[in-house]
């Protein structure tokens, strides 16, 4: 075969998704970047790289200590999320890795919440979580653990709490996808070679399972709660930030900073900073990235 | 007593699927009942029969922009997918045969892309679809969608395509078939489980956008369902029965594209692209 030819047409094949991430992604990047060094603001988002150069947004923004709380609820609601998306995924992906009649329907009834929209999850919770007639509400009062009901999204002290619920219903099928795949990946004779050698259940998950999932399950954490730190649906169509900026993670902020309050140059300074946030926390785990991202061909 | 073990793990899981399906099942519940039975400080779990009315369906397809919304969700999840399918077939394809230095660059995109706040990109989206006078036009969310898709759909596709042996190429080459054709006859039949697992990828992520469509489409008459669905919630009054019948009718078409596509969609996830 033609060498030269070949590479023409695998450079060719290549450049329909080239000219989307150069166009779509590397550019809109520049744009936001030019942005966040620019001063002043313009009801023209158009005109913004126009302004003056400035370092002055990035100096507000670490001299701003509500800034610091945004990225203090962030990282809660990031934490929070991903740990308990982590623990339903590993439960449900340990119980589908069994045997079982009808276990393909019930993998789908596991996986379904990760096809539905973000906003429709919100909807849904919202009402759950409703104050007066919520079904939450309803249930623990007469479990008793409530005597007067809680107002979920409208009080400071439970808000984020009822953020992360539709984040972790949403988000913990991509944690029984992954580790289902590593469990199946585990061979079946090192299990019976630990009972053989009289291991406990315990000592076999520990042992063999754990040791067999454990790249797959960083993994998923860190892809995870990348998704969760960036987080923009369930926050804004819950509670745009609120109540008294309680939920407020900086995904939020950037938003409401550039299309409520038109201050488009400090939200992209803000952008910035999330961005380079999110990619320090790749880079420590890199190694493990590099194989998945970055892995040879065949 | 190892009968019962073997039971146990199947019990134990649709239970605990039930339990998880239940925002969903209480969504639909609130949807079939008149306000009185909803409004209540100690709702039945379950519905009395005799109550259930679709009152809430008829209502919200009369006074609402729904099905206008819909065919609008329709119109962009569908050409979002279509271009973005092709985009990520050719490239998976060249990414899985070639090595180029493609393989670096779309790798580090795929990177990008799994860390840029969407609520950042989308600041320069706004202006760029300003100052192309795209505001209020789907193209601009086809295209936001498109760049949320490709990354993650070519590595799917790449992942199919590297299960598929090199000789059948061969072969054909030998009976004098051109690559391009080779690739369109012989290689993408024998991958579609990767187009049904590509497919439902980008169907469900550009059907649930609501940040781009929310940012780029001002006008109500251009709204997609998601963005429509939520400019009901804080309203005064709220009917939840109606707004509950909408965000279940909004979730109705993905429900069914996931059950009839879900095998495809976890060989894809699993094998393809996510190796453990």
């Amino acid at each position: 075969m033609n060498t030269k030819r070949s590479a023409v047409f695998a450079y060719g094949m290549l450049l329909p998704a080239l000219l989307v991430v150069a166009l779509l992604l590397v550019y809109p990047l520049y744009l936001a970047l030019n942005a966040s060094f620019r001063k002043g603001q313009t009801s023209n988002f158009s005109e913004i790289n126009q302004l003056p150069f400035t370092l002055d947004n990035y100096q507000d923004m670490l001299a701003d200590a509500s800034v610091w709380r945004s990225l203090w609820i962030s990282i809660q609601y990031t934490f929070f999320s991903t740990a308990i998306g982590f623990a339903i995924g590993l439960v449900t992906a340990l119980l589908l890795n069994r045997n079982f009649f009808g276990r393909r329907l019930v993998r789908t009834l596991i996986l379904v919440p990760w096809a539905i929209p973000s906003v429709v999850v919100s909807l849904g919770f919202v009402w759950i979580l409703d104050a007066s007639y919520g079904i939450l509400n309803a249930m623990l009062r007469s479990l008793g653990i409530i005597s007067t009901h809680i107002a979920w999204l409208s009080n400071p002290k439970y808000a984020l709490f009822a953020v992360i619920l539709p984040t972790v219903w949403k988000g913990y099928p991509f944690f029984t996808l992954m580790l289902l795949a590593a469990l199946q990946s585990v061979p079946v004779e090192l299990y019976e070679a630990g009972r053989v050698d009289g291991a406990s259940k315990w000592r076999l998950f520990t042992h063999i399972t754990w040791p067999g999932i454990r790249t797959a399950a960083i993994l998923s954490v860190v892809l995870n709660g990348l998704w969760a730190f960036r987080e923009f649906d369930f926050i804004y169509s819950m509670t745009k930030g609120g109540p008294m900026g309680a939920t407020e993670t900086l995904a939020i902020r950037i938003y409401n900073e550039a299309f409520s309050f038109f201050h488009q140059s400090s939200a992209a300074a803000l952008g910035m900073m999330t961005f380079l946030l999110c990619i320090i926390s790749a880079l420590a785990i890199y190694p493990l990235i590099k194989e998945q991202f970055f892995g040879g061909t065949r | 007593m190892k009968k019962l073990q073997s039971l146990l793990p199947g019990v134990l899981s649709l239970l605990l699927s039930l339990i998880m399906l239940f925002p969903l099942y209480w969504m639909f519940n609130t949807s079939v009942l008149p306000t009185s039975e909803i409004l209540s400080l100690n709702p039945s779990l379950w519905p009395s029969l005799s109550k259930i009315s679709f009152d809430a369906y008829v209502s919200i397809l009369h006074h609402t922009s729904i099905l206008r919304w819909f065919s609008n969700s329709l119109n962009i999840t569908l050409w979002s997918s279509v271009i973005s399918m092709a985009v990520s077939i050719m490239a998976g394809y060249s990414l899985s045969r070639f090595r180029t230095r493609g393989q670096a660059v779309m790798g580090f995109f795929l990177l990008v892309n799994r860390m840029l706040p969407g609520t950042l990109i989308i600041i320069p989206f706004f202006i760029m679809t300003n100052s192309l006078h795209l505001l209020n036009n789907p193209i601009a969310v086809i295209l936001a969608n498109i760049t949320a898709i490709v990354p993650f759909a070519t590595w799917m596709m790449k992942g199919f395509f590297d299960s598929i042996p090199v000789e059948l190429e061969e072969a054909a080459f030998v009976d004098g078939c051109s690559r391009l054709k080779t690739l369109i006859r012989i290689i993408v039949p024998l991958t579609s489980p990767g187009l049904a697992a590509t497919g439902i990828y980008s169907a469900i992520l550009a059907w649930s956008d609501f940040l781009f469509s929310r940012s780029l489409l001002l006008d109500s008459n251009q709204w997609t369902i998601t963005v429509g669905t939520i400019s009901f919630i804080g309203q005064y009054m709220v009917q939840w029965n109606s707004l509950m019948a909408m965000g279940f009718l909004s979730v109705v078409p993905m429900i069914v594209l996931f059950f009839l596509l879900e095998p495809f969609f976890v060989q894809g996830m699993t094998s393809g692209a996510v190796k453990g």
